[in-house]
């Protein structure tokens, strides 16, 4: 039991220590819906606070659903680089339509994480993909 | 990307573990709720504003959005203490919902570099970033998670041995029977509930840090019915039950994937079968003190045997 509880308070202890603060990204996140489930195909610009783009850079998205968080789990995919400087793109797998906050995480050069909530839904009838819109408070 | 995917899965299943535990604690005392969610909003809110706002680390910061859930889960308590157990579970999910529609309405942002940083209403509060700013490693996290819930559940089986704990057991049985035995029982529903209250407040503070973003959709009722559905499922016999329960939903049900956008369906068919074949769960107290007996008859054995040797 006492060690137990040594092994808690030092992670406590541990976990408070403040190290250095990193610098933020500048993010767009466009997203269009293909398909049924929807699917989402993102493209993500990631730039410096300065407005640089954002090179070399680790992107990885991933998405849970507000209204039960932690239940609706996403694979998270990996963004690759398409080629133009700072730019990104992926694509999730939804499980359902309904607002979706997709988490955008952004590791090396800078480490960051930004949460967008769209309005996932599927394309009306005759369109094969469409622009998903952000969502708005929900009462 | 499947490691990092199984390290979130992981500290998922440990902060959900902790509102599960709540619930548990509810359950021993005889008591539903179906508000805990509003415990774990008020604490990651909480939590969120300390460290984001007012700079605190991040220990302190739990311990004070802990703090907040016991106080209002005890504030809740106290008035609806002589109610019936429906009414009890009415007056929960009706607290919730009021804290759920107060976060929608509540706005308070402060100036932080070049950034506005507070709760915004139906636009949640962002920018908790303390495990960022701090370089804290999702494994890290991971680590600090399960190092809470094991520290809780270690706590929780050492009461349980306790008088304190057979006095809970034996309200959540039968409160009269209790009461003519001498147990204050309201003290003890009180008491349960504030714990109950903290427990969820603390899965609320360490959920919105690892997710740097809250928001007041996160905690509807349907939050709340998954924990009594995992601390139903898991049993009633042990803390150890809950965490049975959500690791079922969120480890097996989920990570299989193999009823997609059927999940929910499942899960819910899961509870209605538990409830009718086994109504305190998995790890209910009958099998509990069978593996108990089956323990001690070991150790009875192993000095005989040792001794024949």
């Amino acid at each position: 039991m006492k060690r137990h509880v040594w092994l808690a308070a030092m992670l406590c202890m541990a976990a408070t220590g403040v190290q250095g603060q990193t610098a933020r990204a500048r993010l767009e996140l466009r997203c269009e819906a293909v398909g049924a489930g929807p699917a989402l195909e993102c493209l993500v610009r990631v730039s410096t606070p300065k407005g640089q783009p954002v090179t070399g850079a680790q992107v990885a998205l991933s998405a849970t659903m507000p209204s039960m968080p932690m239940a609706h789990r996403v694979t998270p995919a990996v963004a690759v680089a398409t080629g133009q400087p700072g730019e990104y793109r992926g694509a999730l797998e939804l499980e359902m339509a309904g607002v979706w906050a997709v988490q955008v995480d952004i590791d090396k050069p800078l480490r960051d994480r930004v949460v967008v909530r769209l309005q996932a839904e599927e394309c009306p009838q005759g369109q094969a993909r469409c622009v998903v819109q952000p969502a708005g408070g929900k009462p | 990307m499947q490691l990092e995917h199984a390290i979130g899965l992981a500290t998922d299943i440990a902060i959900l573990s902790l509102l599960a535990l709540s619930v548990y604690l509810l359950l021993l005392v005889g008591r539903v709720s179906f508000g805990q969610q509003a415990f774990f909003g008020l604490g990651a809110y909480a939590s969120g504003l300390a460290t984001a706002i007012a700079q605190w680390p991040l220990g302190v910061a739990l311990a004070a959005g802990a703090l907040v859930g016991g106080v209002a889960s005890a504030a809740v308590a106290w008035p609806t203490l002589r109610l019936p157990g429906l009414s009890y579970a009415i007056a929960t999910l009706a607290f919730g919902e009021m804290s759920r529609v107060a976060l929608l309405a509540w706005r308070w942002q402060v100036e932080r570099g070049d950034t506005l940083v507070g709760p915004a209403g139906g636009d949640g509060f962002r920018d908790i970033r303390w495990l960022l700013e701090n370089d804290v490693s999702p494994e890290f996290y991971l680590v600090i998670c399960v190092a809470v819930l094991l520290a809780v559940m270690v706590l929780l089986a050492c009461v349980e041995r306790t008088r304190v704990g057979i006095a809970l057991r034996t309200t959540g049985h039968d409160d009269t029977l209790a009461a003519a035995q001498g147990v204050p029982v309201s003290r003890l529903r009180l008491a349960a509930a504030s714990a109950a209250g903290a427990l969820a407040a603390l899965g609320g503070g360490l959920y919105a840090h690892r997710a740097t973003y809250v928001e007041p959709a996160l905690f509807d009722p349907m939050l709340g019915v998954h924990a009594v559905g995992y601390a139903l499922i898991g049993g009633l016999g042990s803390a150890f039950g809950p965490l049975l329960g959500v690791v079922f939903d969120l480890g097996v049900l989920d990570a299989a994937g193999v009823f997609q956008g059927w999940r929910m369906v499942a899960f819910g068919g899961v509870v209605a079968l538990f409830l009718y074949w086994r109504p305190r769960g998995l790890l209910d107290e009958a099998l509990v003190h069978r593996l108990q007996a089956c323990a001690r008859a070991r150790r009875r054995r192993a000095p005989v045997s040792e001794a024949a040797g």
